[in-house]
Parts: structure tokens; C-alpha cells; sequence
């Protein structure tokens, strides 16, 4: 259980502070899938960040299991849009789940089972050669979430992985993550801007407002069977209600801009 | 009416069309080789042609001596081993001190690149320090080093040292966050993610420092050997003009121009050859 309780979050600049988080609570169950749904600059990749480690809280507190969160560790894992920044571009496919099980100290003898594992889950067993340079942006992407389950983490945590992939491809990708999810049944936090993305991933959404003094305003439960195709009605419907809901925000993030 | 079809073609080829009516020129320089090579001796035969009439006819053959000239010179040099000799010498006292110096450069460097105190504490003296350039630094190197080996070791060092320690703190500060975080998240320690990740991912900098080093030392090993020497390619260009062998002076100069253009291939090469696999700068998805 990864529990997020009354989190706060401030900035300190030469220009100032800036309160990003307020306030933030929630509670994300075992094998669990939770979207965090909002637009740009609304604090969802910041509380991403902190449940993975890389930043403090300023206040409140975050722990998963019995233990507080503190800094990276072995059982969450982080996924990036950025697949091609984050993979190692001097290794191959394989040498890249490789460098993953050499820096869990997994045994070598199991090195061979695992990498063949991962790779055929993602469909990447036929390109084990070549390097992420040779590699599609929905590969990179699948390459990565290979190499992230490689080392098996109870949590995954995506910060809007298939955001710069093209609609078909993220279409396939929400399918390959959906399926993997199924089989493995590990908990994921997956922060995303886009209401059908949230939809047809998730147990339940979160949906955060327009910074600064951002707070989860609503937990959305869709209860619908997947897969969900937006023309569905209840489906449509749902997205109708979560749009009434983001729009009022938007609009105050554009007089904002244009204030300054 | 072969014309008239000529230029029939050529207007198909404009509207977009295939590459069927693709003859002579273009087809000749379809092949990128061919091109560049024919290209290649192209410029290099009518420079030395317009170099062969402008100092025949025009400027005064002692001050500029026709390429023919200078060729009759090399000959008897290179047959006698004379420049050889020279040129081994320069490229012995470029390699240690290039060596050396992008050794201890990049060591420094990847340190300076790391640990923010260090960078805070030495980056204001190397700011100063990268000013003096090489040439500078001859007077003092000739009273501390006279003017052996020694000498010139430490002013190619000198050269190539700031060069590449710059190059290499910028590539390491370049190693993208989400790499470091996520080698992090698979378990790695600080250590493996610095020897692992960070630095394998300057390592396309610290190349580009190299070479940029590498044109420096070339640069630098010329006036090192022309005040402070007795042997070399600059030990060469220097006797001869105290004896006024314009022709000789030439010969030296083609000579900087051959080795410094060959010695850039080579480590081109060897960079490709060792080093391929980490130099791309894929990020983009």
C-alpha cells in the first residue's frame, strides 16, 4: 500500500517560494491502477517525483508498506516519457536489460531467462541486437518498461510515458501495458494530461487542479470493463463529466498566462 | 531532337518524376565516393595550378616558389630521411604531450564535473589559467625545462590539459537526469551510476574535446620548436629562414598541412572503430 497523507511541497528560488503541492492525500492499493489526471502544471509529475524518491516533501508524509519513503528504491520503479534519454544509447536491446539485472546482483545463471521473459512480453525478442538509436519511439518505450519489470518492482510509476508517441502507437502501448498489468498484477501510478488515456487505463482516477496550491479535487471510480471504447456511452459520458471538470481550471491557467 | 528531349526529361524531373532520365552528372555524382574524391582532386589540382601561374608569372618566384620548385626540394628530403626524421621527432613530443594532457583533463575533468565544491574551488583559476595560451608559456618553460624534451612535452600538456578538462565537466554535467534517476530506481549505486552511466555518457564530448586538443597541440608544437629547439618540424621552418630557403620554408609548411590532416583522420578512425558505440546522442523519442 503506498499511502500519500496531507503532502506539501515548496520550491525555493532566487525569486522566491513556490508552493506546488498542498495538501495532497491519497491512498494507492496493492496491484492497483491509479491515474493522475490533470493539466500541464498542475503538480502531477512533482508528486510522481516524490513517490519515487527523487524529491523530499516539505511537509505531510509518504510511506509505502510500514516504511516512509525517503529515496529511490528497488521496489518502485520510474518510467519516463523520454525513453531514448533514459535508456544506455552504447548498449543493445539485451546489454540493456543486462545492466539492469547486474545492478539488482541478480545471479548471471538467470540473466538468459529473465531478459528472454521481458523481452517476448513487450515483442521485442526479435530486435535483442540492435541498439535504441535503431529503435521506434513506441520500442524505446516498451524496451524501457522491459527493463523496468526486468527487476521486478511492486510499483511502477509512469510519468506520461506515452505522451510523445503517436496515437495508433499509444493505442497499442495502452494495450501491451494493460495485458502486462493483468498478468503481473503489480500496483502503477501512471500520471497523464489525456482524460481518454486516464479512462481506459485506470482502477480509479485521480484528478488534480491548476498549480500553485495544487490538491487532488476528485477520485474518479470508471467500474467499467475493459477494454473501454470511448463510443461507448457510459464511457463518453464519463469523459464528458471529467472534461466539465478539468475546463474551469484551464481557463484559469490561460488568464494566468496571459497575465504575465 | 535529342535536345528537345533533353530538356523534356528535365522538366519530367522537376514535375517530380522518377529518377529514369537521371544521366551523365547526375548519375556520374550519384555515387557519393566518386563525387567527393573527383571533387577532392578537382580543388586540390587547380589550386596548385593557379599557385604554379601566380608565382611563375606574377609574384616573385624567391618569395613564393612555384609548387614544381618546392616538389624538386621535398624530394631530396624526403629521399635522405632528412624530414622524416623531423617530422617523427614533432609528432613524438605532440603524442606525449597530447596524451598526458587529455589523460589528466579528462580524470579532472569527470572529478570537476562531479563533486560541486571541487568545480566551485579550481573553475576560476582554469578560467584564468586557459588564457595562457601554449606560446605564452614558452619563455617560462625554456628557463624551467630548457629546451629539451621536456620542455616541449609540458606545452602540448599545457595546450590539451583545459581543453579537455572543459569539454569533460560539460559532458558529464550533460548526462541526462532521467538516465542517472533511472539507473537509480534498478538498484544501481552512486558509484556504478557515475563509472556506468555518467561517464560513458560524455564520452561523446570528451572526444569532441580531443580533437579540438589535437588541432592545438598541432598548432602549438610549431613555435614551441622555433624558439626553443634543435630538432623538428619548427626547428626546420626556422633554420631555413635564418638561411632565406623560401623553398625549404614551403616544403615544412605542406608538410604541418599533410600530417595535421592525416593525424585528424586517424583518430576519426580509431574513434570509430573503438569508441562507435557511445557516440550517439540519441534522445529524442
Amino acid at each position: 500500500m503506498l499511502r500519500v497523507t496531507n503532502v506539501r511541497k515548496v520550491f525555493e528560488s532566487v525569486r522566491g517560494s513556490y508552493v506546488a503541492l498542498d495538501g495532497v492525500s491519497l491512498t494507492v492499493k496493492d496491484g492497483e491502477f491509479v491515474c493522475l489526471l490533470g493539466p500541464s502544471g498542475c503538480g502531477k509529475s512533482t508528486l510522481l517525483n516524490i513517490l519515487a524518491g527523487f524529491e523530499s516533501v516539505s511537509g505531510g508524509s509518504v510511506t509505502f508498506g510500514d516504511a516512509p519513503v525517503t529515496g529511490p528504491g528497488r521496489d518502485r520503479v520510474m518510467f519516463f516519457q523520454d525513453a531514448g534519454s533514459v535508456l544506455l544509447p552504447w548498449l543493445s536491446v539485451e546489454e540493456n536489460i543486462r545492466f539492469a539485472l547486474r545492478v539488482r546482483k541478480i545471479p548471471k545463471a538467470e540473466w538468459a531467462d529473465i531478459t528472454d521473459r521481458y523481452l517476448d512480453m513487450v515483442g521485442l525478442d526479435s530486435h535483442r541486437g540492435k541498439f535504441p538509436a535503431e529503435l521506434s519511439g513506441g520500442m524505446r518505450q516498451r524496451l524501457q518498461i522491459a527493463r523496468g519489470l526486468a527487476v521486478e518492482p511492486n510499483v511502477l510509476l509512469m510519468d506520461e510515458p506515452f505522451a510523445a508517441l503517436d496515437a495508433l502507437t499509444r493505442r497499442r502501448m495502452h494495450k501491451v501495458l494493460l495485458d502486462i498489468w493483468q498478468r503481473i498484477g503489480k500496483t502503477i501510478v501512471f500520471v497523464t494530461h489525456d482524460i481518454a488515456e486516464a479512462i481506459s487505463l485506470a482502477d480509479r482516477i485521480a484528478v488534480m487542479s491548476v498549480g500553485p496550491r495544487s490538491v487532488i479535487t476528485r477520485v474518479i471510480e470508471p467500474d467499467l470493463p475493459r477494454p473501454r471504447d470511448l463510443a461507448d456511452t457510459k464511457v463518453a459520458r464519463l469523459f464528458g463529466e471529467i472534461e466539465d471538470l478539468l475546463t474551469p481550471d484551464l481557463i484559469r491557467l490561460d488568464e494566468q498566462l496571459e497575465a504575465h | 531532337m535529342s535536345t528537345a528531349y533533353g530538356r523534356q526529361s528535365g522538366a519530367a524531373v522537376k514535375a517530380g518524376d522518377t529518377p529514369a532520365s537521371r544521366r551523365g552528372w547526375h548519375a556520374w555524382s550519384s555515387s557519393p565516393a566518386v563525387r567527393t574524391l573527383t571533387l577532392t582532386t578537382a580543388s586540390l589540382l587547380i589550386g596548385f595550378c593557379t599557385w604554379q601561374v601566380l608565382s611563375t608569372y606574377v609574384f616573385n618566384p624567391f618569395l613564393i616558389p612555384p609548387p614544381l620548385d618546392v616538389f624538386r626540394t621535398a624530394i631530396p628530403m624526403l629521399a635522405s630521411g632528412e624530414i622524416l626524421s623531423d617530422v617523427a621527432i614533432s609528432m613524438i613530443r605532440v603524442l606525449i604531450g597530447f596524451t598526458t594532457g587529455s589523460l589528466a583533463g579528462v580524470v579532472i575533468g569527470v572529478l570537476l564535473g562531479r563533486i560541486r565544491l571541487l568545480h566551485e574551488l579550481l573553475d576560476p583559476i582554469i578560467e584564468l589559467l586557459r588564457y595562457l595560451s601554449p606560446t605564452a608559456m614558452i619563455p617560462i618553460a625554456v628557463i624551467w625545462f630548457g629546451i629539451g624534451e621536456m620542455s616541449k612535452y609540458f606545452l602540448i600538456f599545457w595546450g590539451t590539459f583545459f581543453i579537455v578538462i572543459i569539454n569533460t565537466t560539460a559532458g558529464v554535467w550533460r548526462a541526462p537526469v532521467s538516465r542517472q534517476r533511472a539507473a537509480a530506481c534498478l538498484g544501481a549505486s552512486q558509484l556504478q551510476i557515475f563509472v556506468l552511466v555518467v561517464v560513458p555518457s560524455a564520452v561523446p564530448y570528451i572526444v569532441t574535446g580531443m580533437r579540438v586538443a589535437m588541432a592545438s597541440s598541432f598548432m602549438s608544437i610549431i613555435p614551441a620548436e622555433i624558439l626553443a629547439a634543435n630538432s623538428g618540424i619548427g626547428y626546420l621552418l626556422q633554420q631555413s629562414s635564418l638561411l632565406l630557403q623560401t623553398n625549404r620554408i614551403f616544403v615544412a609548411l605542406l608538410t604541418i598541412c599533410v600530417l595535421g590532416f592525416v593525424v585528424d583522420r586517424i583518430f576519426r578512425l580509431v574513434v570509430d572503430k573503438v569508441l562507435a558505440r557511445y557516440m550517439s546522442f540519441v534522445s529524442q523519442t
